[in-house]
């Protein structure tokens, strides 16, 4: 069962890693093109637009570089999952008011849909995963000593 | 062994940064400049916008009315933004090409003319591209003098080649939709597929150029 959670653990960290390295480098790349995708949520000021453009991918890159380092990976995990409830919120939002928007979230192609609303919530797992980790290890030696 | 998986991924995590660093810095691809023409500020401007744009599509509309018209007023000199715009008529729409060859003749008489002209056309877009008077809308706001010109330009050969050559450029760079607009800044180019709000390229220029 230990063995089986650490894999459990590896395999959720490396996830969100990749996810968050990748999603924040597609941004940096071209931060123009995300605002763009920002302001067509029609939810922000433009005022904070550029600004969210240009710093928010670091953001994402330095959480994902954080859940490759492993340092305080609960509070790490907690951050990510915040994160990708915020984004499930605001794309459930833009979805239900019906804004026809780029998402932005892996590249620049990707419209708004409940496909991209599925996805991002099923991402939060790894995340609460990781949060609750330390439980489901008390679970797991409560369960083996009965045992 | 727990510790040195520690290590090996403290490792990974620099070699991907490293690996981004240099992603980031990827150079300009050189693109073909023939038919370029700036339409405010000089080909030396530290920013460049090329826009690919069709005369009957509401997004390319929006785009010039709320953003690059004012882009073209506040930015355009040599020493901050070269603004130019590409004529990618798409063939769903009947009467823009006809609109795109009255901006390149507009264009050859000068940019007040060019500009005039593509404010009128798309201020009546819903007109024209219902009716195809597209003329009607040119000769609001030219001279009778400039008017003759352009109509007489619109059939020169050249005018319909220069489009074909923009329409060529854009499928060379992939474009799907109108309004996709590049922006190159710091030897490095941004697709934007889209509207973009004034005020967000404004602070992205001013970064640039004060």
């Amino acid at each position: 069962m230990a063995a089986a959670l650490r894999i459990l653990h590896w395999a959720c960290r490396l996830f969100l890693a990749g996810v968050f390295l990748y999603s924040g480098y597609i941004k940096v790349q071209s931060p123009l093109e995300f605002a763009g995708a920002l302001s067509g949520y029609k939810l922000f000021p433009d005022a904070l637009i550029f600004p969210m453009a240009t710093y928010f991918p670091w953001l994402e890159i330095a959480l994902g570089v954080l859940f490759l380092i492993g340092w305080k990976i609960r509070y790490v995990a907690i951050g990510g999952a915040a994160l990708l409830l915020v984004f499930t919120v605001l794309l459930t939002v833009t979805y239900l008011r019906g804004i026809d928007a780029n998402c932005g979230c892996f590249g620049f192609g990707d419209r708004i849909s409940p496909r991209t609303i599925a996805r991002d919530s099923l991402m939060l797992l790894p995340a609460l995963l990781l949060v609750f980790e330390a439980r489901l290890k008390k679970l797991a030696a409560a369960e083996t000593s009965v045992v | 062994m727990h510790l040195g998986v520690k290590r090996a991924m403290r490792l990974l995590s620099c070699a991907v940064l490293l690996i981004s660093a240099f992603a980031l810095a990827t150079p300009v691809p050189a693109n073909d400049q023939a038919c370029e023409q700036c339409l405010g500020g000089g080909l030396g401007a530290p920013i460049k916008i090329e826009v690919f744009s069709d005369f009957e599509c509401p997004a390319c509309r929006v785009l010039f009315m709320d953003t690059m018209r004012q882009v073209l007023k506040d930015y355009c000199t040599p020493d901050k933004v070269c603004v130019i715009y590409h004529e990618f008529p798409l063939p769903m729409h009947k009467y823009s090409r006809l609109a795109a060859r009255y901006s390149l003749a507009a264009q050859k008489l000068g940019r007040q003319q060019w500009l005039s002209v593509v404010e009128s056309l798309y201020e009546d877009q819903a007109v024209w591209s219902q009716n195809g008077l597209v003329n009607v809308s040119v000769a609001r706001v030219l001279s009778p003098l400039d008017y003759q010109k352009v109509q007489k330009m619109i059939d020169d050969p050249a005018i319909n080649q220069s489009i074909d050559r923009d329409i060529a450029l854009g499928q060379k760079r992939e474009i799907q939709s109108t309004p996709t607009f590049f922006v190159t800044a710091l030897g490095k180019e941004q697709k934007v597929v889209g509207g973009l709000p004034y005020n967000v390229l404004k602070d992205f220029f001013d970064k640039i150029v004060k």
